[in-house]
């Protein structure tokens, strides 16, 4: 059998040159380290997208404003809402669900490491093609939700469209690849005596999200083939002069966009589920319970989509079935806050960083549903649709709820991840600056959207009543990047200097922490028996009825640990996510480019799947 | 040697709870044969009112998408897990096909509903 | 049972606590994602159909006799290809690789049907994807449909080089019944269209 520093890193040994380490994370299979790519990944977009939001805040601090003008604001509002959803909230999301299931539950990758880093090269191949629209001077300018036919060749004739239409498409590959893998992990790559009862909230949350995000891309990909055909192929999909209905596009997009809006809250709320019975020093109240009205929610999501559309006339019939199905959904999701008040109730509290920020989340996620419940009822949201009332909605829930829980789970696993701890004090500062500066910010959005400031607008008249709030909003904007500004630091000093974190820094409750930070390659040197929910708690104190902590297995030993087998590094995924984008992004080049690009990819495919296709070391299959 | 590994491999592999055998395959291979004439036919066959062949038409490809998935594709013998990741999404599918075509007012069996 | 799965583990990377393979799971929730793509375009079908305001109607075009040709080609290749698998499974190289080659050929015949039904309905009604609704719609679903058949028919091709070349057997059971799962999927997705396309006036 191979030599055990070879099993560790793969069919090479890893060198220690430079150019040695940069080719191990380019061809990495392991989910730890495509965790750490996509958080990295995602950081960086996230801000990018915030100089985008500071960028249209500065614009709109004073009325008549001329920093920039109507085109280049269709750009930012475009740019910043596609990069928030698909480049930064989606692939934190996705450094979770990389890095932490398999520890979650007990297993040592997940069920297709290649497949795994074949999403995350094609999801940067995705992030890379849309905003090198910015260097072209072709940045999209459709809004995020790119609605027929303002999209079309007729009224956006340059390829400002082409570049979110094409990179949505890639990006929506990654997406949906990630998805099943994490699907058939969390199916079949359990530990032993792990149910599914048994696994954490967090995984089962993930769970309901893979779900979510193969069953709604669809929907998107085909309303994006439907517009690409339009544009390029004279197609008469979102031709309303050939009889086409531009609602065509509505509903395909938001048959994907609402089960998306749970695609990006889900994770963060299982991630408050871990939080909160960790510094409560409790289990989750109710935790069947939850896991329920997450499947309720994933599952109810699919037939609440048109509450996005009360405004375009579908009438009487339409409008009140979406209004009662989008009532209807409020209710798991409320049962969730009362089980997560009932977790902290009566607990052990210690308040340090992941708390406050999964406090954070419980109060503005409120907020933010409370508004939502508004917009449920259409001739209430016939006044508030296309106003700013809805801004401040989807960001209450969005980041209130979204970024918050994620930063939750960033200040929560961070010492398993990185093997040492963040400073408490920046990270207080982190949070309660951001608490401000968010709430400063979108707070007044609701009232500015009551009193009739619309959305999508580049400049407005100073004598409307709207100059004093927007110009608080703004200092808000400013107030959440110095905040970041503390987040940052904290990372750079602690990884500089930081104390250890050891194995269990907050005597958590779930398997990850029963192992090294950072765990070593394989994660569990011997696979866990699982007997119940909070495993590892129960391994540590008992059930609290009475019976003694169970006994401590015996050591480790070598010969266990060189009898692990863990998949080589390989670098088709990497070539395969080039080659993809050289297929997309030919369809705004040239034909050639296509076939050729297209051509390469099916190789490249063959090549992939073949890779372990009767090896030479001489495993059957 | 190798073979009998390979056979024993696949043997492990092959089956859920139970197995269809060649002789079922034809079986319904010769059903659906049949009941595809029958499609075709009921279209030349004069005086059937609209919505009975409809409904009629959309039975006979029920029947017949069912027994390719429950035989060919084996789910009839299968872990009740490989069941649910395909009808739950086929469920989902189906329900948001007839809500598009309502939303579209796509002529339903009912003429009657019109939104 | 989690004896059973944990021996199969340590054997085979493929099979999970379940005691299913990850591959046979990870294309069934493939199938399942895929039934939205088709909804999806089967829905946009539906919601066009009959809203076209000029070109050529359905029932002018629609050459009944073929496309039924079509899907028993399409029936008969979902036999072939699980009589390929049964012959697999009991290492009968030759029937297998043979009965994998006639599920391809079938396959093949079925996309030419549809080239020269495409190019029938362009040369002879003028018909194109820019004509009507009723043509971007029709060429769109069916042509995604005929894509996913020449996917298969590729797929198929290659396990039927790579067992020619003796790499494959019936310790490649699994590979080859993913396949199968993707091809009578192929096949069902037809019948919904055959049926909700050219069937139904």
């Amino acid at each position: 059998m191979a030599t055990q520093a070879a099993f560790m890193h793969g069919s090479k040994v890893e060198t220690e040159t430079f150019w040695g380490i940069v080719w191990s994370w380019l061809t990495t299979v392991d989910h730890k380290r495509i965790g750490i790519l996509y958080g990295t990944s995602a950081f960086i977009f996230f801000l990018i997208g915030g100089i985008e939001a500071l960028i249209m805040r500065l614009q709109l601090a004073r009325p008549d404003n001329t920093l920039v003008g109507a085109e280049r604001f269709n750009e930012l509002f475009t740019m910043h809402g596609t990069t928030m959803i698909f480049l930064a909230v989606m692939p934190l999301s996705a450094a979770f669900f990389n890095y932490m299931i398999p520890l979650l539950i007990g297993a040592r990758d997940v069920a297709f490491p290649r497949l795994n880093a074949l999403s995350y090269w094609i999801f940067l191949s995705g992030a890379l093609f849309l905003n090198s629209s910015w260097l072209f001077g072709l940045a999209p300018d459709g809004g995020w939700f790119g609605y027929a036919n303002l999209t079309t060749i007729q009224f956006s004739p340059k390829h400002t469209i082409d570049f979110w239409m094409l990179g949505l498409q890639i990006l929506g590959l990654s997406s949906m690849l990630a998805g099943f893998n994490f699907l058939v992990t969390i199916i079949n790559m359990r530990a032993p005596g792990m149910t599914l009862m048994r696994m954490p909230v967090f995984v089962w949350m993930s769970f309901v999200t893979q779900f979510l995000l193969v069953l709604a891309f669809p929907a998107i990909t085909v309303a994006l083939i439907l517009l690409m055909f339009d544009r390029f192929f004279g197609t008469l999909f979102y031709a309303p002069a050939a009889g086409a209905d531009p609602l065509l596009w509505q509903h395909l997009f938001w048959i994907f966009g609402h089960p998306e809006v749970y695609i990006l809250i889900l994770p963060a709320m299982g991630i408050v589920s871990e939080v909160l019975p960790t510094f409560s020093r409790k289990p989750l109240f109710g935790a069947p319970v939850v896991i329920y009205s997450g499947i309720m929610i994933g599952f109810f999501g699919f037939g609440v989509w048109s509450h996005h559309m009360f405004s375009v006339g579908m009438g009487p019939v339409a409008d009140a079935a979406f209004s009662i199905s989008t009532m209807l959904i409020a209710v798991p999701t409320g049962v969730k806050i009362l089980n997560w008040i009932g977790t902290l109730w009566g607990g052990s509290i210690r308040f340090k960083t992941p708390l406050y920020f999964s406090l954070g989340f419980i109060a503005m996620f409120t907020m933010g549903g409370l508004s939502g419940i508004m917009h449920a009822s259409p001739p209430v949201d016939l006044q508030q649709t296309d106003t700013y009332f809805v801004v401040a909605h989807f960001h209450y829930v969005l980041f209130g709820g979204s970024i918050f829980g994620l930063f939750s789970g960033i200040y929560y696993w961070w010492p398993k991840i990185n093997g040492k701890l963040l400073d408490e004090r920046l990270g207080l500062w982190h949070f309660w600056l951001m608490m401000l500066g968010f709430n400063m910010t979108f707070f007044p959005q609701h009232y500015l959207g009551l009193i009739g400031m619309p959305r999508r607008i580049y400049t407005y008249a100073p004598d409307l009543g709207w100059n004093f709030w927007n110009l608080v909003s703004t200092i808000g904007a400013f107030l959440i990047a110095v905040s970041l500004l503390f987040f940052i630091a904290n990372v750079i000093r602690t990884m500089r200097s930081g104390p250890v974190a050891g194995n269990d820094p907050w005597d958590g409750r779930t398997l990850e922490w029963s192992i090294p930070s950072p765990p070593p390659v394989y994660n569990f040197a011997r696979l866990p028996e699982v007997q119940d929910r909070d495993d590892f708690w129960l391994q540590k104190y008992g059930d609290g009825h009475g019976s003694a902590p169970r006994p401590r297995p015996a050591p480790v030993t070598a010969a266990e640990i060189a009898a692990i087998h863990m998949p080589p590094t390989s670098y088709w995924p990497l070539l395969l996510g080039l080659a993809l984008a050289v297929m997309v992004s030919g369809l705004m080049i040239s034909m050639y480019q296509v076939v050729v690009g297209g051509l390469l990819t099916l190789y490249l495919m063959y090549k992939f799947a073949m890779e372990l296709h009767r090896p030479s070391t001489g495993h059957g299959h | 040697m190798a073979d009998q590994h390979a056979v024993a491999a696949a043997a492990t592999h092959g089956g859920g709870g139970g197995h269809a055998t060649v002789k079922t395959y034809i079986n319904v291979a010769i059903v659906l044969a049949i009941i595809t004439a029958v499609e075709v036919a009921s279209l030349y066959i004069p005086g059937i009112p609209g919505p009975v062949l409809v409904i009629s038409l959309l039975a006979m490809s029920a029947v017949k998408f069912f027994l390719v998935v429950g035989f060919f594709m084996h789910l009839r013998y299968d872990h009740p897990i490989m069941r649910a990741l395909f009808v739950g999404p086929l469920i989902i599918a189906i329900a948001i096909i007839l809500a598009v075509m309502a939303l579209f007012s796509a002529f339903v069996l009912l003429p009657r509903v019109v939104l | 049972m989690a004896d059973h799965a944990a021996v199969h583990a340590i054997h085979d990377p493929n099979i999970g606590n379940t005691g299913l393979d990850n591959r046979k799971v990870g294309m069934w929730a493939f199938l399942g994602s895929d039934c939205m793509f088709f909804g999806s375009l089967i829905g946009t079908y539906l919601a066009y159909k009959g809203k076209s305001i000029s070109g050529p109607l359905p029932h002018e075009v629609f050459d009944i006799p073929l496309t039924s040709y079509s899907a028993a080609l399409l029936l008969a290749s979902s036999l072939t290809m699980v009589l390929a698998l049964a012959a697999l499974q009991q290492n009968r190289l030759k029937p297998a690789t043979g009965w994998l080659f006639a599920t391809a050929m079938l396959g093949l015949h079925f996309v030419l049907n549809q080239v020269y039904e495409f190019t029938t309905f362009v040369l002879h009604h003028n018909l194109t994807l820019s004509t009507s609704l009723f043509g971007s719609s029709f060429f769109v679903l069916t042509g995604f449909h005929g894509a996913h058949v020449t996917g298969g028919v590729i797929w198929l091709l290659i396990l039927v080089m790579l067992a020619m070349r003796g790499k494959l057997d019936a310790r490649d059971y699994t590979k080859v019944e993913i396949a199968g799962l993707y091809w009578h999927f192929v096949d069902i997705v037809w019948i919904a269209i055959f049926t909700i396309i050219y069937l139904i006036p």
